[in-house]
Order: C-alpha cells, then sequence, then structure tokens
C-alpha cells in the first residue's frame, strides 16, 4: 500500500475535509472536523480498501496520518 | 453457528406500537456544544433526527399490550387458542415477575398457557422467532404471541451524546402458528459474550445493585455524561462488530437455505441507524429499495422492536400488495449477539403501526 492513496482514501472518509489538506506529519485529532463519526468513517475505509479492522487503541496510539498509516501497514502483513 | 430450518409454521401478523410524543435533534444542539456542523454531520451521515420516546408512566410492557390488542383483533384469534406469550425485553415492568406473566395477566389469557421472557434486545425479535417456531415444530404449541419492545430512551442519560439522540421506545405483538404447508423458514444464531461490555447497563443487577454510587454522574474522556445506571455503548466497537458478522451472517443464512441474494424481496435489519444499514447493505451488494431503512431517522433506535417497526412502518402497504414476500430479517447488538431469519410472508392479516394512547 501506498502513503499517497492512504491519505486519499483518509481525506475522502472524513466529511467536511480538503483533498490536499493532510500532510504525513498531520496530527489528524488536531483537525477541526475530527471527532467520534470521523473515527467511525476512517474506520470503515480502511476496512474496505484494506479489509483492516482498526480498534479504538489504534486510534489513541497514532498521532500523525503517517502513525496511522504504519498501525494499517503492520496489520496488512500479518 | 446454529442453524435451523422449520416446515408448517407461518407469521400471521404482526402490529407495532410508538409512543406518540417525538423529540427531534435539531432542538438539541446544546448537546453537541452548540456544534451545527457536528449536528448537520450526524444527521447527514448517521441519520439521526426524530425520535418517538415514552413518558414517565409508560413501559415497554403498556406498548406491547397495545399493540397485542390490535393484533388480537385484527386476526381474530380466540385467547384460548394462544399456548404461549415470549415476552423479548431489557426494560420489564419489574426484575420479578417477567414481563410475559404481567401481560399473560392484562391480556387474560387462559392458565394453560406458557409465559417466559427473554432477555435480550437488538437480536431479540429474530431470537424471539425462533424460539415461537422451534415450540410449535416441537409439537407443544398450536400458536405462540411474541411481543417485543423496550423503552431504552429511558435508560439513557440526557448528557451522553453516544446514545442520547439515537434511541427510542417502541412495542410490537407478533403471532405466529402452525400452518399446513407452510413454506420453510431458516434460522441462525450468534453470540459474542466476550464483548459483554461494549453496550451494557452496569448497575442495577446482582453484579453491581443500586446504591448512592451508582447514581453518581461522571463524565467519559469523550465528554459523555452518565451513571453506571445509564446505558454505555462503545461506538466504535459496536460499530465494527457490526459490519463484520452481519454481512457473514446473512451470506452464510443465505447459503445454508439456497437462496439467492437478489430471490430475497426485503432484507429487514434491525434499525441501528442508516450508517450501518447502508454499511451492510453496500457489503453485500443488495439493491437499496430492498432495504428498509428509514425507521431510525422517524422513530429512534427502538432495540427489540425495531425489525417489527421497520416492517409496520414501511412495508406495509407493499407487502398488502403482493402474495408473498421473502424476508430476511436479521438483529444485531447487545450481548453481543445476533441472529437472522429468512421467512415467507404470505396473506397477513394485519401489519400495523399505531401510536400508543394513554
Amino acid at each position: 500500500m501506498e502513503l499517497d492513496t492512504f491519505i486519499k482514501h483518509f481525506e475522502d472518509a472524513v466529511e467536511d475535509l480538503e483533498s490536499g489538506t493532510l500532510t504525513p506529519e498531520t496530527s489528524f485529532k488536531d483537525l477541526k472536523s475530527w471527532d467520534s463519526l470521523a473515527v467511525l468513517t476512517v474506520t470503515d475505509a480502511m476496512d474496505m480498501e484494506y479489509a483492516v479492522t482498526l480498534r479504538k487503541a489504534d486510534f489513541e496510539s497514532a498521532a500523525t496520518v503517517v502513525q496511522l498509516f504504519e498501525i494499517v501497514q503492520s496489520k496488512l502483513t500479518k | 453457528m446454529p442453524k435451523c430450518r422449520f416446515l408448517d409454521v407461518r407469521i400471521t401478523g404482526l402490529v407495532t406500537c410508538v409512543p406518540p410524543h417525538e423529540k427531534c435533534i435539531d432542538d438539541e444542539l446544546e448537546l453537541f456544544g452548540g456544534n451545527m456542523q457536528q449536528l448537520k454531520r450526524l444527521k447527514k451521515t448517521i441519520g439521526l433526527h426524530k425520535r418517538r420516546v415514552v413518558d414517565a408512566d409508560t413501559t415497554a410492557a403498556d406498548l406491547c399490550e397495545q399493540a397485542a390488542r390490535r393484533l388480537i383483533e385484527e386476526t381474530a384469534v380466540e385467547l384460548a387458542q394462544i399456548d404461549a406469550v415470549i415476552c423479548v425485553t431489557q426494560t420489564p415492568d419489574y426484575s420479578q415477575p417477567c414481563n410475559a406473566a404481567v401481560l399473560h395477566g392484562r391480556l387474560g389469557l387462559l392458565k394453560d398457557c406458557a409465559a417466559l421472557d427473554v432477555n435480550l434486545g437488538c437480536s431479540g425479535y429474530v431470537y424471539g422467532l425462533w424460539l415461537a417456531h422451534t415450540m410449535i415444530a416441537s409439537g407443544g404449541c398450536e400458536r405462540v404471541l411474541l411481543l417485543a419492545g423496550d423503552t431504552i430512551s429511558r435508560l439513557v442519560h440526557a448528557k451522553d451524546r453516544a446514545v442520547a439522540p439515537l434511541f427510542g421506545d417502541g412495542g410490537s405483538a407478533t403471532l405466529i402458528e402452525r400452518s399446513a404447508g407452510a413454506p420453510a423458514a431458516f434460522f441462525s444464531l450468534q453470540t459474542d459474550g466476550s464483548g459483554y461490555d461494549k453496550l451494557m447497563v452496569p448497575a442495577g443487577g446482582a453484579r453491581q445493585p443500586f446504591s448512592a454510587a451508582t447514581s453518581l454522574v461522571a463524565e467519559d474522556a469523550a465528554g459523555n455524561i452518565r451513571s453506571p445506571e445509564n446505558l454505555f455503548m462503545d461506538g466504535a466497537e459496536i460499530f465494527n462488530f457490526s459490519i463484520t458478522e452481519e454481512p457473514k451472517s446473512v451470506t452464510e443464512l443465505l447459503k445454508y437455505a439456497s437462496v439467492e441474494t437478489g430471490a430475497v424481496d426485503f432484507y429487514v435489519f434491525h434499525q441501528a441507524n442508516r450508517y450501518i444499514l447502508g454499511n451492510i447493505a453496500k457489503r453485500l451488494k443488495l439493491d437499496p429499495a430492498k432495504v428498509p431503512m428509514e425507521t431510525v431517522e422517524r422513530f429512534g433506535n427502538q432495540s427489540s422492536a425495531s425489525i417489527p417497526s421497520a416492517i409496520c412502518g414501511e412495508l406495509s402497504a407493499t407487502l398488502a400488495g403482493c402474495d408473498s414476500a421473502q424476508m430476511l430479517l436479521s438483529g444485531f447488538g447487545v450481548g453481543l449477539s445476533w441472529a437472522s431469519a429468512l421467512v415467507e410472508f404470505r396473506d397477513l392479516s394485519v401489519c400495523e403501526l399505531i401510536d400508543y394512547t394513554s
């Protein structure tokens, strides 16, 4: 999986988030549109795109976009 | 997973009763800290809008009783012909005795009648149907009255955004009877008890009895307020559970029944919320026209009453116009518990949604 594609899926999943807003280093939890609903829609997108189930702990341990990407990647290779 | 098939049993009719009082998320902006954007997103994405809730004097038993009275009237079943009452609820009038016994008395049923409660929520309607089919197929009963209803609105804390704007109330009554030549009905039932604490009311049972401490509210990390006497829901975990297990369960039941996805006329899921239903439908590649999902925005998530509510509220006219309809019913939630049924509706005597009158 590519980081660019991952970011695009992430941006698509979060409503009110313009394409191109995120960088790998963005602290996504500081985004204005980040809330419990965004957790659901991102979880859904990751499941649909990569067949990876993100848990609450995964969102807690990741601070930046690239960190969440790495978590998804680690679950992919398992 | 336990799967089973029944012959010669049919569903004769069903009625759902909802409280008349309506609440609307548009009036609750302060619950979302004045964040209009968030409220709009919840309406658009999750499908939250209106919900029907009971007042402090009305219980699930009251709603179920009115549904039962209408059902009995419309099906013209004689009280003496009812061999069993099953009441599915997690909000009974008393911790003892069970709602089924209370309602047996209120409806004036004969002493030669079994009455029992089933303590299940969102999966409970399908479990109740399965139990009724089992009791009839075993030869023990000719007719079973299934009452499924809950008043979850009375368990949520008004300042818990995860549940307060979501839950509504409802009660239903369904008549199931022996009928020679009735088409086969298929069921599957599943449980994951390791997730028991993802959706629960922690206090009020023997493990943590009511006390001064259990009535104290606290604010959680997300800023939601509740006490251990209130309903708690881990929304993300319940979401994951629903989208993982539900499509699998439906696919496996259809395979077991050797029925193609397209041969089913309607897929009636527990009306959790529109987002989850849309998601399950998408994963199963279902025609959205076959999947009622407007019940939550009209009435709220009605727990054990949500499937009959969706049938009576969204499909009644369509069902009245067709000779028969292949129905896939599937409930999922607290337990964690989930169950699916494939049943054919034919010549229903009644399929109606009524308002409760006190």
